[in-house]
């Protein structure tokens, strides 16, 4: 793990790095009469002056203290910015999460039960909509309909959970769906191949001439078997949909984490950039490892042992 | 396509109707009554109105700052934080009489001292503002309330520079408070006190209760929105989200102009598109290219396309710079396509086959990615292959600080005064000659004409300025796209400024 995240954080700083245009482009702007003086005097303050191996050792050395930095662009610790933020991406990725499994899990089991059926290949067809369809068209899409057709959209002024739930879960609803519709097709697709995997076995035929009802079969012999797979589909979703805010966040303007990202990159704002991607490492990581966690309870042959 | 659509709208029906517990009617956007919001597509990349140059800087700083002069919508200068002010006889000394009982935002009064502070701050740090004060030598207070500007030589565009974008008065103590630079806070005398701000969300001001013009602002609170995308400035503004937007693409006007809940604004801009060409680039060092170029144009069907026809070509002079505008029949001769003209002068520079050059474009400006292939189209009429490159914001600034182009679609807010509309663009030495040319005539004229301070003999100087623009071709006037702006029906006391600033929202009402 510890070397993953040293991965992350050289192709984070490199990548950036890559890209043409610093901070002080941004802020000089196009239209100024610029000395090279001011130029390189900004670039020092900056620490670009810097070769690139001294500008990395100097961020990993703060890391180490726990110092993420601090932004260029708006003069504010990264940590607070994040930590400003976070809850609206977390509470997006949860709305989104939770939206899936609500579809996904229920429309999978109808589809492998009556597998080849009206409802079956309704669900398929509409899954593979689902996974095709681009979050940014499809959120695009839905305010232009509210919009037009229904003369709503969600607010624009930030609200949030605590100061109004009603007006926030208002303002979350659709990139919440936006989000979770992919995963949603996803779950459903990958629930419905593993519990068809899974009513073909012999226990289930079995629990099935002991006389219990097909519901209970279904639902508490062969569904719970099935799971696993499905969590780890769930888990990865979970890292995708992390990743899948920033598009959403961009177009229903929402104040989270992505689009800090997104306008950090724009700003050239490396701390902020840097800091906040490994950030979200860092807690991808940690849904990972929450994942395997719960395979140990959903499946008692799997224990880890140090 | 259509059954994606409908799958997708019933899934989202679904929704909707389970989540109707938390789905008011038709929601009313504001916070609490008195709040105004207004939207646009980009965020302010700093706030000082001294050291960010960008225009999202520009036209926020009237919320919170003045000027000491300032111009009407009409681009008439009238007083502002100055009251009266005289020039002295040789044309090097401006005495401003300045406003009493003017409070910044901490309560401390505005005096002379603060108006030389600002500008000897401006003189020092701005790199972008002291181009526009290039002929200013220094400010001194001459008493509590009046203030002396001493000039290098005759600046008739002082007047001009002041109501500009890099006039606004700050205060030494504003500085302070905020730790050096005006980025992060705002502290002026403008009519609202910035609250809040949230980057790439939104900056929430309040209302500034002692403000010098007793009668403004009407609203308690004025919430400016980033929405990034604006199909979604557009339903917003549809669906009573927000009180106003400023339109940046002209197409999206054909949307709204027909809804009865909202109010539109058409007027003409005092900036404009162009196209830039480097000089010392290969055949764009030729005058009579880019003369061919010129006639290979055909600025209409450009600006049709680019702006949805809500437009209008230019002389070098906009429209909005009334006293300075050429008669139409002396530049309109200049538009008028001739291909055949255009291909003779390519042939007569050499270069009858052809060359191939390349033109950056900045992918988030609306006018410049419809633009760009119709203006590659027609050139290839006269054998030019113009490659479009796509280049992002930021680089794309770093490329034209290093003049690393051959040719690049551009815009600009404008400015008041053909000294600052010129000089800085176009002169080979002084100014910071974009195009990389030189044309001594025109240098001395540009010279003559900020020296001169009697308005008529100015006029007549930039009108042989405008032709022998037109006639060397510098850079291609495109066209001025509309400044469009919409408000709910109701909102009442919103006007348009040519520059795009937002001064018209300090008498808005709900």
């Amino acid at each position: 793990m510890a070397l993953t995240l040293v991965g992350v954080s050289v192709i984070v700083f490199l990548m950036l790095r890559l890209v043409p245009g610093t901070v002080v482009e941004q802020m000089i702007g196009a239209d100024a009469v610029v000395s090279p003086a001011m130029v390189a005097e900004l670039k020092r303050f900056f620490g670009l002056d810097q070769p690139w191996w001294r500008q990395y050792a100097i961020w990993v050395g703060s890391l180490a203290h726990g110092d993420l930095g601090t932004s260029w662009r708006t003069g504010k610790p990264v940590i607070a910015l994040i930590m400003e933020r976070l809850p609206v991406t977390l509470e997006l990725t949860g709305l989104a999460v939770a939206f899936s499994l609500l579809l996904g899990i229920p429309a999978g089991i109808v589809s492998a039960t009556r597998r080849d059926g009206a409802v079956d290949n309704v669900t398929r067809v509409g899954t593979l909509l689902g996974l095709s369809v681009p979050v940014f068209w499809q959120g695009t899409m839905l305010i232009l309909f509210f919009s037009i057709y229904l003369r709503w959209m969600p607010p624009v002024v930030w609200v949030d959970f605590f100061t109004d739930p009603r007006r926030n879960l208002t303002i979350m609803a659709l990139p919440a769906l936006c989000l979770g519709t992919a995963s949603a097709a996803n779950i459903a697709r990958i629930t419905r191949s593993c519990l068809l995997d899974v009513l073909r076995s012999e226990y289930i035929r079995t629990a099935a001439a002991k006389g219990l009802t097909h519901r209970l079969v279904v639902l508490k012999h062969a569904l719970k078997n099935a799971l696993i797979p499905i969590v780890t589909v769930a888990g990865l979703q979970m890292g995708i949909l992390l990743g899948g805010t920033v598009v959403v966040e961009e177009v229903f303007t929402l104040p989270g984490v992505g689009r800090l990202v997104l306008w950090s990159i724009y700003q050239r704002d490396y701390p902020l950039t840097q800091s906040t991607i490994l950030f979200i490492a860092v807690m991808f990581m940690a849904i990972n490892l929450a994942v395997d966690v719960l395979y140990g309870y959903l499946d008692p042959r799997i224990r880890y042992s140090a | 396509m259509s059954t994606l659509t409908r799958r997708q709208l019933l899934k989202a029906a679904g929704l909707t109707a389970g989540a109707a517990v938390v789905l008011p009617g038709r929601a009313s956007a504001q916070a609490k009554p008195g709040t105004f919001v207004t939207a646009q597509t980009s965020e302010a990349t700093g706030l000082d109105p001294q050291l960010v140059p960008a225009l999202s800087r520009s036209r926020r700083s009237p919320l919170t700052y003045n000027q000491l002069v300032r111009f009407e919508p009409d681009m008439t200068p009238v007083p502002e934080l100055a009251e009266s002010w005289t020039t002295s006889a040789d044309g090097l000394t401006w005495t401003f009489k300045l406003r009493q009982g003017v409070k910044f935002h901490d309560g401390q009064e505005l005096t002379s001292a603060d108006v030389k502070f600002t500008f000897d701050r401006l003189l020092e740090k701005s790199a972008s503002g002291k181009a526009d004060f290039n002929a200013l030598d220094k400010v001194e207070p001459a008493g509590k309330y009046s203030v002396k500007f001493i000039t290098k030589e005759p600046f008739a565009a002082l007047v001009a520079s002041l109501g500009g974008f890099f006039g606004f008065i700050i205060s030494e103590a504003g500085v302070k408070k905020h730790g050096g630079d005006l980025n992060k806070g705002a502290l002026g005398t403008g009519p609202y006190i910035l609250d809040d701000w949230k980057v790439e969300q939104q900056m929430v001001f309040k209302k500034n209760p002692s403000y010098f013009k007793k009668d403004v602002p009407h609203v308690d609170q004025l919430i400016v929105r980033v929405i990034p995308d604006e199909a979604n400035i557009v339903a917003a503004l549809r669906t009573g989200q927000i009180h106003h937007a400023f339109i940046e693409d002209n197409k999206n006007y054909n949307l709204l102009k027909e809804e009865k809940t909202l109010t539109g604004y058409r007027s003409s801009r005092l900036g404009y598109d162009y196209l830039n060409m480097s000089a010392n680039r290969g055949p764009l060092g030729d005058v009579r290219v880019r003369q061919a170029i010129s006639w290979a144009i055909d600025r209409a069907q450009v600006m049709r396309v680019a702006t949805a026809g809500f437009g209008r070509l230019t002389a070098p002079a906009t429209a909005p710079m009334k006293q300075w505008q050429l008669p139409e029949e002396q530049w309109m001769k200049y538009y008028k396509p001739d291909v055949e003209k255009a291909k003779k002068l390519m042939a007569e520079a050499g270069h009858a086959s052809g060359f191939t050059v390349k033109c950056m474009v900045i992918p988030t400006f609306p006018t410049m990615v419809s633009g760009a292939p119709v203006i590659a189209q027609q050139l290839k009429r006269i054998g030019i292959t113009m490659e479009i490159e796509n280049v992002e914001y930021a680089i794309w600034i770093k490329r034209w600080i290093a003049h690393d182009f051959d040719m690049t679609l551009n815009s600009t807010p404008g400015y008041a005064d053909p000294d600052t509309a010129f000089f800085r663009a176009l002169h080979s030495t002084k100014g910071q000659n974009w195009n990389s040319w030189s044309v001594p005539a025109l240098d001395a004229m540009l010279d003559e004409g900020r020296r001169t301070m009697d308005p008529k003999k100015r006029k007549e100087i930039y009108d042989k300025v405008q032709i022998a623009i037109l006639e060397n071709v510098p850079h291609l006037w495109l066209y001025s796209a509309d400044l469009i702006d919409f408000t709910q029906a109701g909102v009442k006391g919103f006007r348009q400024h040519p520059t795009a600033l937002l001064y018209g929202l300090e008498g808005v009402s709900v």
